[in-house]
Parts: C-alpha cells; sequence; structure tokens
C-alpha cells in the first residue's frame, strides 16, 4: 500500500496509517525513530549491541500498539523514548559490577578542565564525556542524556521520566556536576592529564 | 575554586556536550533495515489471508448447515402432521393404548409368528 502522507507528517499520523496498513508510513517512523533511540540507549549503556537489543524491543512494543493508539493523548516519540527509557533502566539495574560515582559525595572539581578540553579533538571530546558518562548513577545519565544530547526539554524529560521538572533539573544539575569530577578523576586515563 | 574556573569548566562541558552531540552513534545500515523488515512482519493486515478465509468460510457453512438441519426437521414434522394426520397415531404409543410392540422394534412381529 502506497503511504499518501507528506514528509512532515506528524509521528502519530504515520503510526495511524501504519495501523491501516501503510508500509510506506512504518518505514518512515522507523527512519525518525531508530537512529535517536539507538543513539539515547548507546550512550546510557555504553554497548551498542545491548542498545540494539532494547531498540528493536521498544519499536515491536509500538508496532503492538499502533493499532489502539489514540491520536492526541501523547506524542509517539515521548512514548518511545519512555519505553526505551524502562529497558535500559532494567539492564542498568541487571548489572551489578559497573563501578559509579557516589552522587552525595562529589565536590565542585578543581579539573582545570577547560585548557584540558581545548587540546582534544572532537573525536577525543566526544569519547571523554562517554566514558564519563558511563560512572554516572543510571537516572542523572538517562536525564543528563536526554537534555543534553537528545536536546529535549525539561518537560519532555519529565514525561519520559515519570518525574516532575524539578526533580529532573536536580538531576541533570547533580549529573554535570558528577561528570565534571569524573572527567577530573581521569584525566590521566583520558590522555589529557598533562595538558 | 573560585568562579572564573567554575565558568570555565561549565564551557569546557558544554564543548564536551556540543562534540558529543555531533558524533551520535549511528546505527548501521544492516540494523535499520532489520527494523523495517520487523514493522512489515509486525504491520497489521487489513486483506484476508487465505489462511484465516479457508477456516472462517468453512465454520460458516458448518453453522448454515447446523441450522438448516434443525429447522429442516421442525418444519417436516409439522408438513407430515398436516398432510398424513392418520399415520400420527399409529407411531404415537399415547394415542393407542394396545399399540404393537411391533410398531416399535422392527422383527419383534417374526418372533411372535414363530412361537
Amino acid at each position: 500500500m502506497a503511504s499518501e502522507l507528506a514528509e512532515d507528517a506528524p509521528d502519530a499520523a504515520l503510526l495511524v496509517a501504519y495501523a491501516n496498513g501503510d508500509a510506506q508510513a512504518g518505514r518512515a517512523l522507523v527512519g525518525r525513530l531508530g537512529p535517536r533511540l539507538f543513539a539515547y540507549a548507546t550512550r546510557v549503556l555504553g554497548d551498542r549491541a545491548e542498545a540494539e537489543d532494547v531498540v528493536q524491543e521498544a519499536m515491536l512494543k509500538l508496532w503492538k500498539i499502533a493499532p489502539d493508539w489514540r491520536q492526541g493523548e501523547a506524542q509517539v516519540s515521548t512514548w518511545a523514548y519512555r519505553v526505551t527509557v524502562n529497558l535500559c533502566t532494567d539492564r542498568l539495574r541487571r548489572r551489578k559490577t559497573r563501578a559509579q560515582v557516589d552522587i552525595d559525595s562529589v565536590p565542585e572539581p578543581d579539573s582545570g578542565l577547560a585548557s584540558a578540553v581545548e587540546q582534544m579533538t572532537e573525536k577525543d571530546r566526544a569519547e571523554a564525556l562517554q566514558s564519563a558518562l558511563d560512572t554516572l548513577p543510571e537516572r542523572q545519565r538517562q536525564a543528563v542524556v536526554l537534555r543534553h544530547l537528545e536536546g529535549l526539554s525539561n518537560p519532555e524529560i519529565a514525561g519520559i521520566m515519570d518525574i516532575g521538572i524539578e526533580a529532573v533539573e536536580s538531576l541533570t544539575a547533580r549529573g554535570k556536576r558528577t561528570l565534571k569530577a569524573a572527567l577530573a578523576d581521569r584525566k590521566e586515563d583520558l590522555g589529557y592529564g598533562h595538558g | 575554586m573560585d568562579m572564573d574556573r567554575k565558568t570555565q569548566d561549565d564551557g569546557a562541558l558544554e564543548a564536551l556536550f556540543s562534540a558529543a552531540a555531533d558524533h551520535a552513534p549511528e546505527p548501521t545500515d544492516a540494523f535499520m533495515a532489520k527494523l523495517e523488515a520487523e514493522a512489515l512482519d509486525a504491520m497489521p493486515s487489513h486483506a484476508p489471508s487465505p489462511k484465516t478465509t479457508r477456516p472462517a468460510v468453512w465454520g460458516a457453512l458448518k453453522g448454515l448447515f447446523a441450522a438448516s438441519g434443525l429447522s429442516g426437521a421442525a418444519v417436516l414434522g409439522v408438513w407430515i402432521g398436516f398432510v398424513m394426520p392418520d399415520i400420527v397415531p399409529s407411531v404415537s404409543p399415547l394415542a393407542e393404548d394396545t399399540a404393537s410392540l411391533s410398531a416399535f422394534l422392527p422383527g419383534a412381529d417374526l418372533a411372535e409368528f414363530s412361537e
């Protein structure tokens, strides 16, 4: 069945069209949501293979709910992020050995971070941040990724994580502070300790 | 730590966020193709498939036969009673107190002859 929907059609319209047998609408949704969910899951889990599993599961849940989707009740992307966040949370909680920074014992770092970052390439910066993200407590990591890497608003994140906006602000603020401390602690590992 | 240093570090963290956002992990083409294939597999179908049509039609026909069989028997009984009223007492044990056993048990009359 050929799609008659415009390229800028809302996600919800695509989902309803998909539920009515429009294959092109399904492909369009995969193209819109797949890369975003994959980037989020990879950053939070730090593992591409696990991220693929999570995104597959989230998308299958979306296809399953498609016939019952009611337009106007929620944004499809918010729903998909919420499912992905929950699936990532389940996986993170099953991990027992990952070392995390104690969120309440982190002082403001005297890191000299700025001069170090100046000397790093763009790629090194991205890798350094990923390494530091891996050490954050799961909720902080999820909030920081959604806010500062996926570019979502605080109200959107509140809806996705099922918490209040103030809680989102608190998580991202503490997350940033913890990140700076983690980066300061790992200057030698990250290769900019002598900068 | 003084405020200048804090501001500088905040700026440095923003630079890291910016770099990471520009280098987002990207799914492979193979994975995207897999997602598309799974989407099409899971897509609700609105055209009846052969697998579902045959049992559905057969079930409907069986139901039709059952319904027509019941109503046919009822109609036949009423029709017999209307056009051949004489036959009804001869097969009804309530219509004649001296009904013969042979009316109910085929072969019973032959047994009477043999005695």
